[in-house]
């Protein structure tokens, strides 16, 4: 084995243009398919993730405002919608749903205190259980009327550290407000929301002079819904729908739709590319080699003739294409490596700070695929030549050599 | 000891070798010798166990040769046969010392010192001692063709079947690498040899391919005469 390792590496030394050609082909195809899958890794690892921070299984919106509910859920763009809020009780009695908790969001003006514009929403503190989760730091007691928690982004621009931001005071519809806590991010809407209490909210459109329309109390916006163990929410979110047609019930697997159009194009695009080119690298490098095996008919029958077994000459062909395949892939992957690592921030930009690299072990598990893969395509590709050169009679092949 | 017995072989319906039966003693020297395309290469490569016969058997030292097994016929060329060929049979990725090496290899065992030294001495007998660390291209035919031959001996084999390994050469170079033969030939080795160069037919027996069958040289026993068939080729 040795001996066959040997001249193998002696071959591909003999056309080094040749060989680097094949390995080249190889790798680009490999490096493409490495991005695109830790790409479309990172995408599902996002999503996953987001599922988690979503805090409900289910949002139940008035139907007709089920686009903008999702932006507000997702980007926290301040928009909003009513309905009545005696359509809690009916969804929580559906079969599956295990706790709800209402929401109203406000119209939030253009807000003197802070950079980004902000969504109020004013949430029920007693049966919440989305924002809980996120809160940085617990501050003692219930939360009071004058009391506000805030998103990660909504002022640590303005002040710096969210840290920092505990204990600031707020002016809201000229209504004065103290930060109670802040929430840790979460990549949605959250981030650039405001929370009050509910009965605070509807008293604050009510009172403030500014506000447009007030909001009834028996008004609101969403109802966060969490199913009961072992349920499925997109079977949950349907009968919520089928049961009150005047509500859009959303799961969150909706969040897929706010991939930027351009990353999903851009991770098909890689797909594709990568299957294209894996489809030209294996054919340009498959006839190659090919090419060069039947170049070297001569040799094979002369080390036959020396005494080589079939099963040398077969091993010897086999272990070449597998070379070749093997740097293709580990270039590759290297480069592939490379190329997300240096365009990392590009991409985060592109795709949106939500997005989440897929970790260490993920990487090493792509890498470690795209190197099988490409190791059973060097296999695959150096079994057939190899077959049909080690069949031949030393005599044959020496003639056909010529 | 060689045998043939009854050998034929055709292609694509053509016959090449018909019913041929044929002796080499031990330690002889045979030359064969034959109109190109008669068959020649076809003969020895059946005795040496490259190309299979259509009919009849091979048998070197009582060995159906034809009968072995894959790995047991390899293994009989690798130990008991070496050959060398018509054409340059250089591995051109491998130095000169590495080609002589290489059936040692095939016979499944890394090259150790003694090996490298042997081999050293069979480039030193064939004249290119110097040339160890050659690349093949770096030599001329005629060297090419004595590390061929130091390859062809580099496992001690007891037949040497030479293909032409004068073909292209000129007519000094030729005699010394007849005499090398000659000079193997006296250590017990078995040559068979092909050969147009029928000035050396007198270092053992000669023969002639024709008409798909062996016929002593230069006139035989046998009614029609090789020398009129031979004055023909000359033409
Ligand atoms: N594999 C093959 N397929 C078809 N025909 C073949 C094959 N091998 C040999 N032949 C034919 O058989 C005949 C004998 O070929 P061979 O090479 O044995 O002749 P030769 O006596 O060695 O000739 P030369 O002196 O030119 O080397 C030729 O006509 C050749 O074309
Ligand atoms: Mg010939």
């Amino acid at each position: 084995m040795r001996q066959v390792f040997y001249l193998v590496r002696k071959n591909l030394r003999r056309k080094p243009f040749r060989s680097w050609l094949m390995i080249g082909c190889m790798a680009l195809a490999c490096a493409t398919l490495f991005l695109a899958a830790v790409l479309s890794r990172g995408i599902q690892d996002t999503l996953q993730t987001s599922r988690e921070r979503f805090g409900a299984d289910i949002v139940v919106v008035p139907a007709e405002a089920r686009d903008e509910a999702l932006s507000v859920l997702i980007s926290g763009d301040p928009t909003t919608f009513y309905m009545p809020s005696s359509l809690e009780a009916k969804v929580r009695q559906t079969p599956g749903v295990g706790r709800t908790s209402a929401q109203v969001f406000l119209r939030s003006l253009d807000a003197a205190c802070c950079v980004v514009q902000v969504a109020l929403v004013g949430y029920d503190p007693e049966r919440d259980f989305t924002i809980a989760p996120w809160v940085l730091r617990k501050t003692g007691g219930p939360q009071r009327d004058n009391q506000i928690i805030v998103g990660a982004k909504v002022i640590s621009a303005v002040v710096g550290s969210p840290e920092k931001a505990i204990g600031q005071r707020l002016i809201f519809m000229g209504k004065p407000f103290t930060v109670a806590t802040i929430l840790e991010p979460t990549g949605l809407g959250t981030d650039y929301t405001v929370f009050l209490t509910l009965n605070v909210a509807y008293r604050l459109t009510w009172e403030s002079p500014l506000y447009p329309v007030p909001v009834n109390k028996d008004e609101i916006s969403a109802i966060m819904v969490r199913v009961e163990d072992g349920e499925d929410p997109a079977a949950v979110a349907g009968s919520i729908e089928a049961k009150n047609p005047e509500v859009a019930a959303l799961t969150a697997n909706l969040l897929t739709r706010f991939f930027s159009r351009e990353l999903r194009t851009l991770v098909e695009i890689l797909f594709l590319a990568g299957g294209v080119f894996s489809f030209l690298a294996l054919a340009l490098t498959g006839s190659l080699f090919a090419l060069s095996v039947r170049q070297r008919l001569r040799e094979i029958g002369l080390f036959r003739a020396m005494g080589a077994r079939r099963k040398v000459v077969f091993q010897l062909i086999v272990l070449e294409a597998v070379c070749i395949a093997g740097a293709g892939g580990l270039l590759g992957v290297l480069a592939g490596f490379c190329a997300a690592y240096f365009s990392r921030d590009r991409i985060t930009e592109m795709i949106g700070n939500m997005y989440i690299w897929p970790g260490g072990q993920s990487l090493f598990a792509v890498a470690l695929l795209i190197l099988l893969a490409a190791l059973a395509a060097g296999i695959l590709g150096g079994l057939y030549p190899a077959c049909r050169v080690s069949g031949l009679d030393p005599y044959e092949a020496i003639r056909k050599g010529e | 000891m060689i045998r043939l017995e009854n050998i034929g072989k055709r292609y694509q319906r053509s016959d090449v070798l018909q019913r041929i039966d044929w002796r080499i003693a031990d330690s002889a020297f045979v030359l064969v010798t034959g109109r190109s395309g008669g068959g020649k290469t076809t003969l020895l490569s059946i005795m040496g166990g490259l190309t299979r016969p259509d009919e009849g058997r091979v048998l070197i030292d009582d060995v159906d040769i034809w009968r072995l097994s894959e790995p047991e016929l390899a293994a009989l060329r690798n130990r008991k046969l070496g050959f060398v060929f018509q054409f340059p049979s250089l591995i051109p990725t491998l130095r000169v010392l590495d080609n002589v090496l290489l059936p040692i290899a095939f016979g499944g065992r890394s090259p150790n010192r003694e090996d490298r030294e042997f081999a050293g001495s069979l480039l030193a007998m064939v004249g290119i001692a110097d040339k160890e660390k050659a690349y093949p291209s770096q030599l001329s035919g005629g060297q090419q063709r004595r590390a061929a031959i130091a390859r062809a001996l580099i496992n001690r084999p007891s037949i040497i079947l030479a293909d032409e390994p004068t073909g292209d050469l000129d007519e000094s170079t030729e005699a010394e690498i007849m005499s090398l033969f000659q000079n193997i030939n006296r250590q017990g080795v078995t040559i068979v040899m092909v050969t147009h160069a029928l000035d050396y037919a007198a270092l053992g027996t000669a023969c002639l391919l024709k008409n798909q069958q062996l016929f002593p040289y230069p006139a035989g026993p046998s009614p029609e005469s090789a020398a009129g068939e031979e004055s023909r080729h000359g033409e």
